[in-house]
């Protein structure tokens, strides 16, 4: 109500909010934080490869996939291990990239058509449960596999040494991340729009009996799916084997980070995993600057923020 | 005591209900009838708030009831039978019905006594009305078809309506068994001084116990009236009855 | 159901717990009433997962809270024990009712995922905060009364506490607010159609289980006295979630006999190879392959097919 206070009370205080406002973009400006944001983002490039396959599992299967994370961690260990055999350098490098998603993509091409497909008619809850059942069985195959240490996948030179960005510099292999990440979120695009088994897929996705009834086989469908959900969890794991710890429990935190960005990007959609990687990757950062000890909390107060908006998430979700 | 007012809902392009209108006075039977898609279970659930109109009015009592939610409007004095046997198929008969009557005397919340200590001599009271009595103690999975709809119309019945909606009450009954349904309507509206509005595909049925006919076809009311009238409505013959003249009176 | 032969069975069972500090060494007693704990866990969330049809994905948080409430309030604020083994369950109720109104407009799956993700942050609450909680070093030497401070004194402690606890869940169970829960699971529809507010029905059972939760809480604290951070880690949730199906969670003590299970081989199988995680992995595995009605599930089965043999010959 105009009057109420006595104005220039009023134009002090909107003075000083805008200027702590200022302040505190200001600098956010700088060159160092800005860096380590860009940093933060290039982590966060793996959480998007790997959520926008269990977001494509969870569109389609309607599944959500906790196996996702140890089949993460396998791809981690799975691209130290072809790494070590070819020598490690840039060579043993390449076909970690490449041959440690194609590993994950047959454990998983396996388990679907071994146990999965047999259960499809199953309440979702039991299929959630299946899927924690081989979360379990994965963490302890790889203790029994590699042991309980944690390895180092060496960096190959040609990614070593960092690049000036705005006068500072930034690693060559996380920059080389944040290329990475645009380029699969392009091709899982192209794939899920632009080709025939993608078209089907979303068809599947809305309505697989009336898929089914066309004559297509359904169980055919989730089967390509998974694995391709798979292959991605597992990329994920390769591209970041070289700057963590390879260590076992690591799908435990990323599973759960993973299904945060699923879910407040919406159920399905692979731009929204990418704008909920996005908004996680950005929280996350500025939380820690803004807050070190909680700023882990960030990312999950954001969550809530996004989901009192939109119950379903940003983007329109397959359910 | 039920002004439907302009009722739409669309579901995504699709216009289930187009501007329909009904009215049923206290005490009457009045027959919806379309054929298969008219809309007529969707414009049950938009009077019963299973659904949420896009556009207009529903007036019962003379107080506003449009949008309400469906647990509203049963406290309001409206209750419903459904199409396709929706009942608590774990539970036995009684069991069903007693939930029922718990939810209309407010005793959901009770947690500590029993459930088998509360209502049932209503309960009782109830099944004998509909004639379930015998089958009380049998699981709903195991009931015959008829038995099933008739259950249907006994929870909704436990709510102690003014307005009683049966959504296709004889749809799949033998003959006998739609033969004691009529009845059972019948004494309903007597005995109980119910409001009963239904929609039905048995014209016979329709013509035998209904006051009054509402005309549904694709979503809009075409014609509400008299029995007779309806049957000689030029409208009501092309799109239903199949033409011709059946006006021989 | 054999009623007669389950009354006997459990008063067997009454009997054989009244008894077993004086027969085993501590280390079982400890085991029995951990197992008692777990199943008073295992139940309340069957509360709201089996009878409530509700999506109960992380229900560990709850336990945590209690725990966690119960061991923050003797040790940082000085509380009296006996009022903190009160108001931690109060707690747990709180957070479930808080939780609950937030995820209830979502539905099924939605509503479990976003109750683990907003579990996940009160664990990375605590998980952090040092100061109040401990971190993940978690609170050890909790003091609890000398009455129940002794390996039998905490056990009988359990036993009656999780033996009324049982009592009521039963009994609510069995009232209308369980007829009318068990309605809003099988069809939520009618039930909204007979008059039932569904939603605040289920933010009651919530509620419920919650609280439950909490005293299962408040019971680890008398027992370990001790809690750590991974009390509130999804991972318990579902194994928690695993003792109900294991045990049967259509009936009212499958998650006990779940726990019970579990935890006795988790013991066993540990003191011969450190992979009980794959071990139980595929026990879940083929439970929900070839016995989805859980042991207890299974058995009723069993014995209605010889009642009705009987019936028939």
């Amino acid at each position: 109500m105009p009057g109420r206070y006595p104005l220039r009370w009023v134009s002090a205080g909107h003075g000083f909010i805008r200027r702590m406002t200022l302040d505190f973009l200001a600098s956010l400006c700088s060159p160092g934080v800005l860096c380590q944001i860009l940093v933060g983002l290039s982590r966060t490039v793996i959480l998007f490869i790997v959520a926008s396959g269990l977001s494509l599992i969870l569109g389609v299967l309607r599944i959500p996939n906790i196996a996702h994370g140890s089949l993460y961690m396998i791809g981690a260990f799975m691209a130290y291990t072809v790494s070590r055999i070819f020598g490690g350098g840039i060579t043993g490098y390449c076909m970690a990239i490449l041959l440690a998603p194609l590993g994950v993509a047959l454990v998983s091409f396996i388990i679907e058509r071994g146990i999965f497909s047999r259960l499809y008619e199953r309440e979702h809850i039991m299929l959630f449960l299946l899927t924690f059942s081989f979360a379990l069985v994965f963490g302890d195959l790889v203790k029994m596999v590699w042991g309980a240490e944690y390895r180092t996948v060496p960096l190959p030179a040609f990614f070593q040494g960092s690049i000036p960005i705005l006068g500072l510099p930034f690693p060559i292999y996380n920059f080389s991340l944040l290329l990475i990440g645009p380029l699969v979120a392009v091709a899982l695009w192209l794939i899920v729009n632009k080709t025939k088994m993608g078209k089907i897929s979303r068809a599947a996705a809305v309505d697989r009996e009336m898929v089914g009834a066309v004559g297509i086989n359904v169980s055919l469908v989730f089967c390509i799916v998974f694995v391709i959900g798979c292959f991605l969890a597992g990329l994920g794991g390769a591209l970041v084997a070289p700057i963590v710890n390879v260590v076992l429990g690591m799908d435990h935190t990323l599973i759960m980070e993973a299904f945060l960005i699923v879910i407040m990007g919406g159920l399905g959609n692979i731009w929204g995993a990418l704008l909920g990687s996005l908004i996680f990757g950005l929280t996350q950062s500025l939380g820690i600057l803004v807050w070190p000890q909680f700023g882990i909390v960030f990312p999950y107060a954001a969550v809530i923020v996004v989901l009192s908006f939109r119950p379903t998430g940003l983007l329109r979700s397959t359910w | 005591m039920l002004e439907v007012r302009g009722l739409s809902k669309s579901f995504g392009g699709f216009l289930a209900v187009n501007k329909a209108t009904l009215d049923v006075s206290k005490g009457e039977i009045v027959a919806v009838i379309g054929p298969n898609g008219a809309g007529k279970t969707t414009l049950f659930n938009l009077v019963t708030g299973i659904l949420k109109p896009d556009e207009g009015q529903v007036i019962f009592k003379g107080e506003e009831i449009t949008g309400l939610p469906a647990h509203k409007t049963c406290k309001k004095g409206i209750t419903r039978s459904f199409q396709v046997v929706n009942i608590f198929s774990r539970l036995t008969v009684f069991e069903n019905v007693r939930i029922s009557v718990l939810s209309q005397q407010g005793k959901t919340y009770h947690w500590f006594r029993p459930s088998r200590e509360f209502v049932n001599e209503e309960t009782g009271e109830i099944l004998e009305s509909v004639g379930l009595i015998n089958k009380k103690d049998n699981v709903c999975g195991a009931l015959s078809h008829g038995d099933q709809k008739v259950l249907e119309i006994a929870i909704a019945l436990a709510g102690k309506p003014e307005l009683l909606i049966l959504d296709e009450p004889t749809a799949g009954m033998s003959p006998e068994e739609t033969a004691r349904c009529i009845d059972l309507i019948k004494r309903l509206s007597q005995n109980l001084g119910l409001t009963i509005l239904f929609c039905e595909h048995d014209m016979e049925l329709v013509f035998a116990i209904a006051r009054r006919i509402m005309v549904m076809v694709r979503g809009s009311t075409i014609v509400q009236g008299l029995p007779e009238e309806v049957r000689c409505n030029q409208q009501v013959q092309d799109a239903y009855l199949g033409g011709g003249d059946v006006c021989s009176v | 159901m054999g009623g007669k032969k389950s009354i006997i069975i459990l008063l067997l069972l009454a009997a054989v717990l009244a008894f077993l500090p004086f027969g085993l060494p501590r280390f079982y007693t400890y085991l029995t009433a951990l197992i008692v704990t777990m199943g008073l866990l295992s139940t309340s969330l069957n509360f709201a997962l089996g009878y409530g049809g509700l999506y109960q994905l992380h229900h560990a948080v709850f336990y945590g809270a209690g725990a966690y409430a119960a061991a923050v309030m003797i040790t940082k604020l000085g509380y009296n024990p006996w009022l903190a083994f009160i108001v931690a369950p109060l707690v747990a109720a709180a957070l479930s009712l808080v939780l609950g109104i937030i995820c209830i407009r979502l539905s099924k799956l939605y509503f479990g995922m976003l109750q683990i993700s907003l579990g996940s942050l009160v664990w990375a609450i605590v998980y952090r905060w040092y100061g109040f909680t401990g971190g993940d070093d978690g609170i050890h030497g909790i003091s609890v009364p000398s009455m129940i401070g002794s390996s039998k004194g905490a056990y009988y402690f359990t036993m009656i506490v999780a033996g009324l606890a049982m009592f009521f869940m039963y009994r609510i169970l069995h009232s209308p607010f369980g007829s009318t829960l068990q309605g809003i699971r099988d069809n939520a529809v009618r039930s909204q159609a007979i008059g039932v507010n569904v939603r605040r029905h289920q933010l009651t059972a919530l509620v419920m289980a919650g609280f439950f939760a909490g005293v299962a809480g408040v019971l680890f604290v008398v027992v370990d006295t001790s809690v750590f951070p991974d009390m509130l880690f999804w991972t318990l949730s579902l194994e928690i979630t695993i003792m109900a199906l294991l045990g049967g969670w259509f009936t009212f003590l499958g998650p006990m006999l779940g726990a019970a299970i579990i935890v006795l081989l988790r013991t066993f199988v540990s003191t011969v190879t450190e992979y009980w995680t794959f071990a139980m992995g595929i026990l879940l595995m083929l439970v929900i392959l070839f016995l989805p009605e859980g042991v207890l599930g299974k058995v009723f089965e069993i014995w209605k097919r010889r009642a009705s043999a009987e019936d028939r010959s």
